[in-house]
């Protein structure tokens, strides 16, 4: 139960530098996830708070004690290696009173605590097999249990679901909520998947080259993104981006024209003042366009609907239009034909700014 | 550079190696003298190459000289230059150049056209026969050497090059590591090419060699390196001077000039120079040869 | 013919030069060999039927026990130091990278790609009596001027160390392909789990590679029973009957005493030997491989 916080950590490879002077506070016993795409640096953030990946420069705190130089076996820490990493010459006993043997523990005592957490995890009836016996759910429980049964203060995971198909995956991940709330330890998880960090995390850290790109929960980060990244990568289908031209705009509010001159009224997240006239992007959710006609008095943009996927419960359609692609949800019953002209209408309320940077507006 | 120099900057490296990746990590102790232990394993391991080919360029009074000059104060080819216009050097060259490319190409040329049947072809015997490339696996080829020389002298092929060649192209191992390769060509190329019309010995040229290109030329080099340094075989079959391969010749000829150490040395480097010249060149294919063959014994 | 015809016509003659070379090199042979044995032939031609007997005399005849005693002598002594160290060398090369690793991997496979002759004459000259440059380590064994070699108890340990510098590279091939199979993951859950460098090489580096190392050993071992070329040249001008190996023995009688019959004898003792040895090392991967 402790909180880990990173101040200004740098790393280079080399001389490469992969991670930029990143700051990061996780609270106590709370579910942090690092959520990017590959080679944005998370599992190298990992690791180093783990201590498998010493810092170039800055400072990794556990439990508000400075951790940089020391050992990992000594951070009372434990990881989820995304592999399972579990050894495969040793029983699933042996496994999880690995590290209990090497510190010379009683055989009693290792015992008590393995079937312990057996129990917790239900891996009674495996104790005795090897890894190679078990399938990819059951080895996951085991790598988990190693880690449980050395009682950390704080546990890492390096994207564990990944090995596992899709159906197991959501089945792990309810497990993975259940054991958070169970044991209120501090979790920091790693993942490129938008889905499970938006699911398991109280508060998610997206990574983008090394850099912080923003920093909150799940809804902050899908209700009110920081930067175009956050914006993109959060939410599935992905939001959706139209150029645009600044016509006007002050501290709360722009607005911006569409191609066709149509002109949209976004609501500000950034107060401060604009730099004047110049191009912008406007983001907006699927869920927030309707399909109209095309010469409706409301329709932003009009198009050619050319894949239509209906899903049962939604459908999502694409329109051409002189702006690009767009991704349109449309409710389950939504009559719409392939090639058939729209017109499609924007919630104004729900758009996004984003600036030349990237930047939110 | 000495030998001290050498290590010196060892020493360097190794530290730079250990500490480089992250500056606040604290110095392993450990692991850097294990690093340091393992470049030094290495210098010491090959010195004796670097002693031998020293030797081989100081003239022979330096050589009997008491104490230990790391490099020759007078450097000179004079031992190369007397091996090779002295002795048959050149005719043991030839033998072993005749013989050694013999069995390369006819080994080569037979493993991968019965690998290629064993591999894609159904025939009467198949089982048979992969039974008994297994079982000449556990033969011993020094068992066979008295049954051989018999062969041979049968044959009236003793003291000729093709008395040294026949017996070594017994290469199990070539064959299996083609069957193998060739069973891991996946079955959609082959059955594209015989829809285009392709004969199994157009699909054996065009398609399956062509795909294995690399473990050709890495099974070449050291079946080619193997019969390079046969020693008991030629030895036994060569019976006279002119017919010798270099490695036989080598350490069979030293009466003619005495107890020259430099000169023998110098004839040992002479020898050793085609294979040491292939490894390096060749350092990869070498290495993963090696372990190909090693696989197929386990 | 249907197309099945037409392979099996293929297939023959792809593989005709093959069985006839095997046929007439390695069937034929063999079973001459197995045939002589139960003869008193000389080198070339046959001689007559006479059963056992070459048995019987192998039985009681004390070169071949010499030689034996010899062959084994010699393989454990070279086998395990270089299984050991191949290990042990690997262990050391797999911690570095990039040119460093090439440079001392090749210095340390360099020797394995030298024809034994090669070898013979750089060690020779190392350890001549008088003039070798590790002369100076040995010089308190004895006076005279004789390579350490030349004395009959230090002859099969030279030639052993001779051996193992000659094919560890082997070995250290070997071992780091097996190394390199286990994941670094695992290294890292043992740091995780606190583990110390010991700690490390018993219980995960030795246990994983432990089918790597059998292999190595029983490749090792299979190749030193062999062993003729090394001993015959150290030997050589000395007293070679004291150390005699097996194939030296083969080598001898059927070549110097004219004895085929009875070389076969020795050569086929020896077959039975390896095949023995190769069965065991099966036996034994699989034994501790299910533990």
């Amino acid at each position: 139960m402790a909180s880990v916080d990173l101040k200004s950590v740098t790393k280079r490879f080399g001389a490469t530098e992969v991670i930029h002077g990143v700051d990061l506070s996780v609270a106590d016993g709370s579910f942090c996830a690092l959520l990017g795409p590959s080679g944005c640096g998370k599992s190298t953030l990992l690791r180093m708070i783990a201590g498998l990946e010493p810092v170039t420069s800055g400072t990794v705190l556990i439990d508000g004690a400075d951790v940089t130089l020391v050992p990992p076996a000594k951070r009372r820490i434990a990881m989820v290696f995304q592999s399972y990493a579990l050894y495969p010459h040793l029983t699933v006993r042996g496994n999880i009173c690995f590290s209990m043997s090497l510190a010379g523990e009683p055989k009693a005592r290792q015992n008590e605590r393995a079937d312990r957490v057996a129990r917790m995890l239900q891996l009674g009836p495996l104790m005795d097999r090897r890894p190679a016996q078990l399938s990819g759910g059951q080895r996951q429980r085991v790598a988990i249990g190693r880690a449980l049964v050395r009682d950390p203060q704080v546990f890492l995971f390096d994207e564990p679901l990944s090995n596992l198909d899709a159906q197991l995956r959501v089945a792990m991940r309810l497990e993975l909520a259940n054991l958070h709330n169970t044991l209120k330890t501090t979790m920091i998880y790693v993942t490129h998947d938008q889905v499970e960090a938006m699911t398991l995390a109280g508060k998610i850290v997206v990574l983008d080259r090394g850099r912080v790109a923003q920093v909150g929960s799940p809804l902050e980060l899908y209700n009110t993104p920081a930067n175009k990244f956050v914006a993109a990568f959060i939410g599935s289908p992905a939001m959706n981006f139209l150029p645009a031209s600044i016509r006007s705009g002050n501290g709360a509010s722009l607005e911006a024209a569409i191609a066709g001159d149509r002109s949209l009224t976004v609501a500000r997240r950034n107060g401060t003042a604009l730099a004047g006239p110049g191009n912008c992007e406007i983001g907006v959710r699927p869920e927030h366009i309707q399909l109209v006609d095309p010469g409706a008095p409301n329709a932003i943009i009009s198009g050619t609907a050319s894949v239509v996927e209906r899903l049962g419960n939604t459908t999502y359609v694409y329109v051409d239009t002189p702006s690009g692609r767009i991704i349109v949800e449309a409710g389950g019953a939504s009559p719409i034909a392939t090639g058939a002209n729209v017109g499609l209408s924007v919630d104004a309320s729900q758009a996004h700014a984003f600036g030349a940077d990237g930047a939110a507006l | 550079m000495s030998v001290a120099d050498a290590a010196d900057v060892a020493v360097a490296t190794a530290v730079r190696a250990e500490t480089g990746r992250g500056s606040l990590r604290p110095v392993d102790g450990t692991g850097f003298v294990l690093t340091l232990l393992t470049v030094l394993g290495a210098l010491f391991w090959i010195f004796p190459i670097y002693w031998a080919l020293v030797t081989s360029f100081k003239p022979e009074e330096d050589v009997v000289q008491p104490g230990i000059k790391l490099w020759p104060e007078h450097f000179t080819f004079e031992n190369y230059s007397f091996v090779l216009l002295n002795t048959k050097i050149g005719l043991w060259y030839l033998n072993s150049l005749v013989t050694s490319g013999a069995v390369t190409i006819l080994v080569m040329l037979m493993s991968a056209m019965a690998g290629y049947a064993i591999s894609q072809l159904e025939f009467p015997g198949r089982r048979l026969l992969w039974w008994l490339i297994l079982a000449s696996f556990m033969v011993p080829i020094p068992a066979l050497i008295v049954n051989h020389f018999v062969l041979m002298s049968q044959f009236g092929l003793i003291n000729t090059w093709a008395g040294v060649i026949l017996p070594q192209l017994i290469a199990p191992v070539t064959v299996m590591i083609y069957k193998q390769f060739f069973d891991s060509v996946p079955k959609d190329f082959r059955e594209a090419a015989i829809i285009d019309g392709a004969t199994e010995l157009q699909l054996l040229w065009r398609l399956y060699l062509p795909m294995n290109k690399g473990i050709t030329t890495a099974l070449a080099i050291i079946t080619f390196i193997a019969a390079w340094n046969n020693f008991l075989w030629p030895f036994l079959v060569a019976t006279s001077e002119p017919m010798m391969n270099i490695t036989v010749g080598i350490t069979q000829v030293t009466d003619a000039f005495g107890v020259k150490y430099a000169r023998w040395l110098a004839t040992a480097a002479l020898a050793a120079l085609p294979v040491a010249a292939l490894y390096l060149i060749f350092q990869r294919r070498v290495t993963q040869a090696i372990m190909l063959t090693a696989g197929i014994k386990g | 013919m249907g197309l099945g015809g037409q392979q099996k016509i293929t297939a023959l003659i792809l593989v005709g030069p093959f069985v006839l070379v095997y046929a007439l090199l390695f069937v034929y042979p063999t079973v001459n060999m197995v045939v002589m044995t139960f003869t008193d032939s000389p080198l070339i031609g046959w001689g007559k039927w006479v059963g056992f007997q070459n048995y019987i005399k192998l039985a009681s005849d004390r070169l071949f026990s010499t030689a034996v005693w010899n062959t084994l002598y010699f393989v454990v002594l070279s086998v395990f130091p270089s299984t050991l160290l191949g290990l042990i060398i690997a262990l050391g090369v797999n911690r570095l990278t990039g040119y460093w690793q090439s440079a001392v991997l090749a210095a340390f496979f360099i020797p394995y790609i030298l024809p034994v002759s090669v070898v013979f004459r750089i060690w020779q000259w190392a350890l001549d009596g008088e003039f070798g440059i590790y002369e100076p380590l040995f010089r308190g064994f004895f006076s005279s001027n004789m390579s350490i070699y030349r004395f009959i108890p230090a002859f099969m340990p030279v030639v052993a160390a001779v051996t193992v510098w000659w094919l560890v590279g082997f070995n250290v091939l070997l071992f780091i392909a097996g190394l390199r199979n286990i994941s670094s993951e695992i290294y890292e859950a043992a740091e995780l789990d606190g583990a110390t460098r010991w700690q490390m090489f018993t219980r995960i580096t030795w246990p994983l590679i432990w089918p790597v190392t059998v292999l190595v050993a029983t490749i090792q071992l299979i190749l030193q029973l062999k062993i003729f070329d090394q001993i015959y040249l150290f030997a050589n001008g000395g007293r070679t009957e004291a150390t005699i190996s097996l194939v030296q023995l083969i080598y001898r009688s059927a070549f110097f005493k004219n004895q085929g019959g009875y070389g076969a004898t020795v050569a086929l003792v020896l077959f039975v030997l390896i095949v023995v040895v190769s069965v065991l090392q099966y036996q034994l991967l699989r034994v501790r491989g299910s533990r």
